[in-house]
């Protein structure tokens, strides 16, 4: 197995890497890179808590080789703000108590991000839609979408 | 993950280089929504592929062109790509709905039609709207390109007659008539993230209020995707009704025992493809 180069932007910051072929954008952002907030649930695809943001699209890092993501750019959930603020979803979650064991969450951000880039003033119908490939095993579903719906109707 | 070579192919030329020297070690990764399912699940001691090799990078398997009677689909466009498209909305508008209803948001951000029929699934969304559409698949190796009706490209469940040294280029269909309508249903297991329990697509045409056209392609019904004929025959020539809509949705169910006999799932799929066809083609009557 021989090593590759991958020139990546990950929270606009540029890196270039030796990596190994076989390594998941999931694997590199949490085992290489320690950024882990992006969450390994499944690892089929199916559960959304791996969800960052791949050239301004929500993807599932589990599903992507790392390899593949050369000269593109990457947002993960501790790109969404600076060193101390919250992102608005973030403090939104909170107030409106969307959060409870925590694990969906920064998938859930992720996707929603992704949805109000793309539609600042969504209707109900596209936040669920948006978030349909998000589980969240507390089913705290209610409160995720208010949160979500808080931050479009402030744009 | 088993270890295996990432090769990154900039050109289509490339690419078939490659398969050309040492095709049977080659896997074809585009988006990689179903290979790295497959490749995670391979155990340490079972044999892998040599090298994966990445096309994602070529522009030119991407996009969607319209020439006014053909549209080409590059078998690189994403499902998001394919539902949210002008062209397809107005041209195969069953097309889009089907590529729509492909797994999630995450899914059809990333994953291709291309994929989509070259995995071979039968319950693959694309491809029942790709057979009522009269695709073909276009093929290059290093030695031509190979042309055939989409239909036939299918060997068995999770299998195509794609060579080893090749590569489906692209997918291109006839804009549907004027005076075409066509519907595309699929039932999950739920509405969100769901792989199809079973699906249908159909185009009807009518002249006055006759139909004089009629095409049916169940998904996940039969080992093989195809149109039904013998349903599509009772439609054409008669007026649209419930009651036509009916017999056409029976004989799609009691040809799916014919192809697919009876298996543990017929008590729940024979009246369900039947009540979908009859749907389908009465949602594509009242659609304008």
């Amino acid at each position: 197995m021989k090593k590759i180069t991958l020139k990546i932007t990950i929270n606009g910051r540029k890196h270039t890497l030796r990596i190994d072929p076989n390594l998941r954008l999931l694997d590199l952002l949490r085992d290489e890179l320690r950024l882990t907030g992006t969450k390994e649930g499944c690892g089929i695809g199916e559960c959304g808590a791996c969800t960052v943001i791949l050239d301004g699209r929500a993807v599932n890092a589990c599903l992507i080789l790392a390899g593949q993501c050369n000269g593109r750019e990457v947002v993960t959930i501790e790109g969404l703000t600076g060193k101390d603020d919250l992102h608005p979803l973030q403090q939104a979650f909170i107030d409106h108590g969307a959060v409870q064991c925590g694990f969906c969450t920064p998938g859930m951000i992720m996707s929603a991000a992704a949805l109000l880039d793309q539609n600042p003033t969504p209707t109900e119908e596209d936040i669920r839609e948006a978030i349909s490939g998000n589980l969240c095993r507390c089913t705290g579903y209610t409160q995720i979408v208010e949160a979500i719906q808080a931050v479009a109707d402030d744009n | 993950m088993i270890p295996f070579n990432l090769v990154r192919a900039e050109s289509l030329e490339e690419a078939l280089d490659l398969l050309d020297r040492q095709p049977p070690d080659v896997k074809i990764i585009a988006g990689g929504t179903d290979l790295l399912v497959e490749l995670r699940s391979l155990s340490p001691r079972e044999k892998g592929p040599g090298i994966v090799l990445d096309i994602t990078p070529i522009d030119e398997l991407k996009g969607i062109e319209d020439n006014g009677s053909t549209i080409t689909i590059g078998p690189l466009t994403t499902h998001r790509e394919i539902a949210a498209s002008p062209i397809i909305r107005e041209h195969a508008p069953l097309l889009s709905t089907a590529c729509s209803t492909i797994g999630a948001t995450q899914h059809r951000n990333i994953a291709t039609i291309g994929g989509n029929v070259i995995n071979g699934s039968p319950a693959a969304d694309s491809v029942p709207a790709l057979i009522v559409l009269d695709a073909e698949a276009v093929f290059k190796s290093k030695n031509g390109e190979r042309v055939s009706p989409l239909k036939e490209i299918f060997v068995k469940p999770y299998r195509t007659d794609i060579k080893e040294d090749e590569i489906l280029t692209a997918l291109r269909f006839e804009r549907l008539p004027e005076g075409a309508r066509s519907s595309f249903i699929k039932l999950g297991r739920r509405n969100a993230l769901a792989i199809s329990r079973m699906n249908i697509a159909v185009i009807i045409v009518l002249e006055g209020n006759t139909i004089v056209e009629a095409r049916i392609s169940p998904g996940s019904a039969t080992p093989l995707p195809d149109r039904i004929k013998a349903a599509e025959k009772i439609l054409i020539g008669n007026e649209p009704s419930e009651e036509l809509f009916r017999r056409a949705g029976k004989e799609v169910s009691g040809e799916m025992i014919n192809r697919s006999g009876i298996r543990w799932s017929t008590p729940y799929k024979q009246p369900v493809i039947a009540a979908l066809t009859t749907r389908a083609l009465r949602e594509a009557v009242e659609k304008r």
